[in-house]
């Protein structure tokens, strides 16, 4: 037993324990530096009158809803197409893992230049063909997809990594019986390839979700701060500026745990269709 | 055969063309860092400088601060330390040493992992607050290694997976459940170890949230937190040759890492038990 005391005590401190505080916190009014005053249910009310919850959980579903379904499919197709054996494929493959390397912050910086239209590439392009875009970021259409792009593509290596190790998985046999069946490559990969990593596929389901809505605070925060107008303020986002720039932790509190409802919502919906499909 | 060769070229082709373009935007930010700001603005785009502008990275280095770039080492290796340290005997614990409550232990340990990190980012902060460490190493530290859920499986996985008769034999020798962790078990799970502290280097390295709200000041902070002062300045006019530079300085060592170490690091993100 004390091999696992020292884990246990911190993974307590700093992973169970949070969990209740914010519970407990949601009752209460805190500004960091005062001392916290009971107000009931006063937070949960404030949800009611909220107007920027609601566009905050929008926000958050165009998130997902834009970049969670591309990523797996150009990660499966990708997978598909360095799925082979060629000499030097293992040099090749290491270009399609490379965005892993690549950290919010750097991806910040590098596409904030390559969308601002007044300095970087996308401008220069633009004028040679006659063009004035405006800068990606700065307008509240283009934003939040602006954004999605970059988390597709910083997402698609693990897509990858998972799925080639899937497809490593299905046997050779499958393949030459549907070609002595006579089918082309492309039914081949729909019809064998494709329902043989089920499995993987809802793995990654639910964690590119995970991904889109966690990486909806980290990518907003360091690229666009939720900006411009709040276009691209998700949930996380929201609650995140509720605690560290209003520094009003009871509301924030509450807005975690409407989060964490919407999530177990989601990730409930997703094993009962992953169920109901099983049979 | 020939249409068979025509046809692996092609594919290889294709592989190569859509691998260029996966790697772009960072080839584009490697060479960006090294050209002048004329050559990074000029159409058509060059592709590579002309003339190196190493000074672009010295500029970085003046506003970045080279303290960061030590705290990004402190913070990354004191991760993978603690967790190392802590989750290699949880991990054998919960795969040998028959006790109780093993299975609820192991399942509390599976339940953060559902858990997206937006959702603990602020009551961990609170919790990290109110025990005094914001703006220290170990409030920057601890409260990352305690999130090695994985860490505890996978060590787990790999622990229950050794023969039986290894373990079994040591004990009969009359070795204690600490020899027989250390002398015997340790070195055999060495290559995931080596997986899991890749893996660990590069997520820890390019953590950006827990380290912005917790490392205010640059006593603490790391690189992947001050990077942002390139960019987010709208006072004074920084070129983006520089601040790409910055960014250059920042990816360099999780490059390395991952080009050294690639095959563990596929491995060890597969390894977890997952699926």
């Amino acid at each position: 037993l004390l091999f696992i005391a020292p884990m246990l005590v911190l993974f307590l401190v700093f992973v169970i324990l949070p969990l209740f505080t914010a519970l407990g916190l949601s009752f209460f009014s805190w500004r960091f530096l005062n001392t916290p005053t009971w107000v009931g249910l006063d937070n949960f009310e404030h949800i009611l009158r909220d107007r920027a919850l609601p566009r905050s959980i929008v926000v958050t579903g165009l998130f997902v809803a834009m970049g969670v379904l591309p990523t797996i499919l150009i990660g499966f197709i990708l997978s598909v197409l360095i799925n082979v054996k060629l000499r030097g494929i293992a040099l090749m493959r290491m270009l399609y893992f490379v965005p892993i390397v690549v950290s919010v912050s750097v991806n910040a910086v590098l596409w904030r230049f390559i969308y601002d239209t007044r300095r970087g590439p996308l401008g220069a392009i633009g004028r040679q063909l006659g063009l004035d875009l405006p800068s990606v970021l700065d307008t509240t259409q283009w934003a939040l997809p602006g954004l999605v792009v970059i988390m597709i593509w910083a997402g698609l290596p693990l897509v990858i990594i998972f799925y080639l190790a899937a497809l490593q998985r299905i046997s050779e046999d499958l393949y030459a019986a549907a070609s002595l069946d006579g089918a082309g490559p492309w039914r081949m990969m729909w019809s064998i390839t494709w329902p043989n990593v089920a499995t993987t596929t809802w793995l990654l389901l639910v964690l590119e979700i995970v991904f889109f809505s966690a990486g909806s605070l980290d990518f907003a925060r360091a690229t666009t701060d939720g900006g411009p107008l709040d276009a691209t303020t998700s949930l996380g986002l929201y609650a995140f500026k509720t605690a560290f720039e209003r520094r009003d932790v009871g509301y924030s509190s509450v807005l975690s745990l409407v989060q964490m409802v919407v999530i177990v919502a989601v990730a409930g919906l997703l094993l009962f269709v992953a169920r109901v499909r099983r049979r | 055969m020939t249409t068979r060769r025509k046809h692996d070229l092609g594919r290889y082709v294709a592989i190569l063309a859509v691998g260029l373009l996966m790697v772009f935007p960072l080839a584009y930010l490697i060479a960006g860092s090294l050209m002048t700001v004329a050559e990074l603005a000029q159409y058509p785009p060059a592709i590579a400088p002309a003339d190196p502008q190493w000074s672009n990275f010295t500029q970085a280095l003046e506003v970045l601060d080279p303290r960061t770039i030590l705290n990004s080492f402190i913070f990354v290796i004191g991760v993978i330390v603690v967790q190392l340290a802590l989750s290699l005997p949880a991990g054998f614990a919960l795969a040998r040493i028959p006790f109780r409550f093993t299975v609820l232990i192991t399942a509390l340990f599976v339940f953060p992992i559902l858990v997206p990190g937006t959702l603990t980012l602020i009551p961990t902060y609170v919790v990290t607050f109110v025990l005094g460490l914001v703006g220290t190493y170990p409030g920057l530290i601890l409260p990352v290694a305690a999130g090695a859920s994985l860490g505890v499986l996978l060590f787990r996985q790999s622990f229950a997976n050794l023969p039986d008769g290894l373990i079994d034999a040591a004990r009969v020798d009359g070795a204690s459940w600490l020899q027989t962790f250390t002398r015997i078990a340790l070195p055999l799970i060495r290559p995931a170890i080596a997986a899991y502290s890749v893996v660990t280097f590069l997520a820890a390295w390019n953590l950006y949230i827990w380290p912005a709200v917790v490392a205010p000041g640059e006593e603490t902070q790391p690189l992947s937190v001050a990077l942002l002062k390139l960019v987010a300045n709208d006072y004074t006019f920084i070129p983006p040759t520089v601040a790409f530079a910055g960014a250059v300085i920042s990816v360099i060592p999780v490059l390395i890492v991952f080009i050294v170490f690639q095959k563990w690091f596929t491995k060890g993100l597969i390894g977890t038990g997952l699926e």
